[in-house]
């Protein structure tokens, strides 16, 4: 015990100065998502599979298709990067930091037609 | 003297989470006590058979906070069971090693509970500080702290490599180089001894006819653990003690989660020993085939239980939990009785409440 008293007198505090400080996240960190339009063909195996109805499809016709992401919903699981075949959509090591606007947030990740980047 | 009635909870600054109990006080006695739960119901069971069981995998990791992983782990083998499918020795290791560094998390946070409501916050402070070293291991190999999302049906998501592995065994060597001497105080401390010695005794009688399991039970000398009982791979691989106190009272309680914190360090370096090399998942259907199945594992509070049934489609038919802190709870009337008002806090925080678990 007094081992122990001594090394944390001598020692870093092991708190972090968030969100004055940076935080130090691991490699695998599951944060915000990353999507590369590009790669999505609107299959729609994301949305079948998100637990937590964070991504909806919205489909007129096979080419003619939204792609809606809801930060304020997502369970941050990574059930999306895992089952998306193409890479689309993946998990980046971005904390995601906190608002108090959640409907400001959908953010539309890929359509047919247009290419607007927030909702109206 | 009159009779008088303390009500704890549904928010008390004693409680984590809520659950109300009642206690008759008679001056500094306590006579007796009534319980209620239900508070953070959240019709778990009903909501997992509107989902595929791929999504199902994510809502039963939130049934509780402490032993995500186990809940998982536990789904996912009765689904790998009804599919017909043997996971990757690989992935059952794996499994394993986030099980056995819950297990001390887990305690190491009941632990400091503990001593917190005792008064000493020392002991709380350092082993809270030291159940953070665990929860970075755990975030490093899964990426999440709380919610680790480790497991899929067929394997687990992440594969060790050997940077991981020599970066859990440099902390665990951290965690034990730090732990023991914490442990050892605990063990000697006149402060704990004098305020947990003797304190509201569970016979073994009591514990079979409440259907008590995990540390509350082996405590008391019963020794059953889901580990060695009904082993799930690779647990019946690897060796271990089944740490059981013949006391029953609040001291053998506490030097059971303090000597299965040890163990479970001792299991992490074998199963890290003993990890095979290969794939850590295999392809599975979606679509479950029609048939029923009951999974039991040993989560850090006692046995999970899983009855799952399937009708053939993507969606579970029914699926039963059964989680260890509800037997437990139904001790707590028996607890409170014949102790003073200043145990109360050491019987409550005793049997190492998990609310979120036993109301689902």
């Amino acid at each position: 015990m007094l081992r122990a008293l001594i090394d944390a007198l001598f020692s870093k505090a092991d708190t972090v100065q968030y969100p004055y400080g940076p935080v130090s996240l691991p490699e695998g960190f599951r944060g915000a998502i990353e999507f590369i339009p590009e790669r999505c063909t609107g299959c729609g195996l994301c949305v079948r599979d998100c637990p937590a109805n964070g991504l909806e499809l919205i489909r007129e016709s096979r080419e003619d298709f939204q792609l809606w992401y809801y930060p304020a919903r997502c369970a941050y699981c990574g059930q999306c990067q895992l089952t998306c075949p193409r890479g689309a959509i993946s998990h980046t090591n971005d904390m995601v930091l906190p608002t108090t606007d959640p409907e400001g947030l959908a953010v539309l990740l890929k359509t047919g037609h247009k290419n607007s980047n927030k909702k109206q | 003297m009159t009779k008088n009635i303390i009500p704890i909870g549904p928010q008390h600054p004693l409680l984590k989470e809520p659950i109300s109990v009642n206690i008759e006080v008679s001056g500094e006695d306590v006579l007796g006590g009534s319980l209620r739960i239900g508070y953070v119901h959240r019709g778990i069971e009903r909501l997992a058979q509107e989902r595929t069981y791929v999504q199902n995998v994510h809502l039963i990791e939130r049934i509780c906070g402490i032993c995500s992983h186990v809940h998982t782990t536990t789904f996912c083998y009765a689904v790998e069971d009804l599919l017909g499918v043997e996971i990757p020795p690989r992935a059952q290791y794996i499994r394993a090693l986030m099980c056995e560094l819950e297990r001390i998390h887990s305690h190491l946070l009941w632990i400091g509970i503990l001593a917190k409501h005792i008064g000493l916050d020392m002991v709380f402070m350092h082993s809270w500080h030291n159940r953070e070293i665990v929860l970075d291991i755990m975030e490093a190999l899964s990426g999440g702290r709380v919610s680790h999302a480790a497991n899929l049906i067929g394997g687990v998501r992440f594969d060790m490599d050997a940077e991981h592995e020599s970066m859990v065994r440099r902390k665990l060597q951290k965690l034990g180089d730090q732990l023991f001497g914490v442990l050892d105080a605990i063990r000697t401390d006149p402060t704990i001894r004098a305020r947990t010695i003797g304190v509201a005794p569970i016979t073994a009688d009591q514990i079979r006819e409440y259907s008590v399991v995990g540390p509350v039970a082996r405590a008391s000398g019963v020794a059953v653990d889901m580990r060695r009982d009904s082993p799930l791979p690779p647990y019946d691989k690897l060796d271990f003690n089944v740490i059981t106190y013949p006391e029953g009272d609040a001291w053998a309680r506490t030097m059971v989660r303090v000597d299965e914190t040890r163990e479970s360090l001792k299991l992490c370096e074998s199963i890290l020993d003993q990890m095979p090399e290969g794939p850590v998942t295999t392809r599975v259907r979606r679509k479950v085939p029609a048939g029923e199945t009951v999974i039991r594992a040993e989560a850090p509070r006692g046995e999970v239980f899983y009855y799952l049934r399937s009708d053939g489609s993507e969606f579970p038919a029914r699926l039963k939990i059964r989680t260890p802190t509800l037997a437990a709870l139904s001790l707590i009337p028996v607890q409170l009785s014949e102790i003073r008002v200043a145990d109360i806090p050491v019987v409550l925080a005793g049997i190492d409440l998990c609310i979120a678990c036993a109301d689902r």
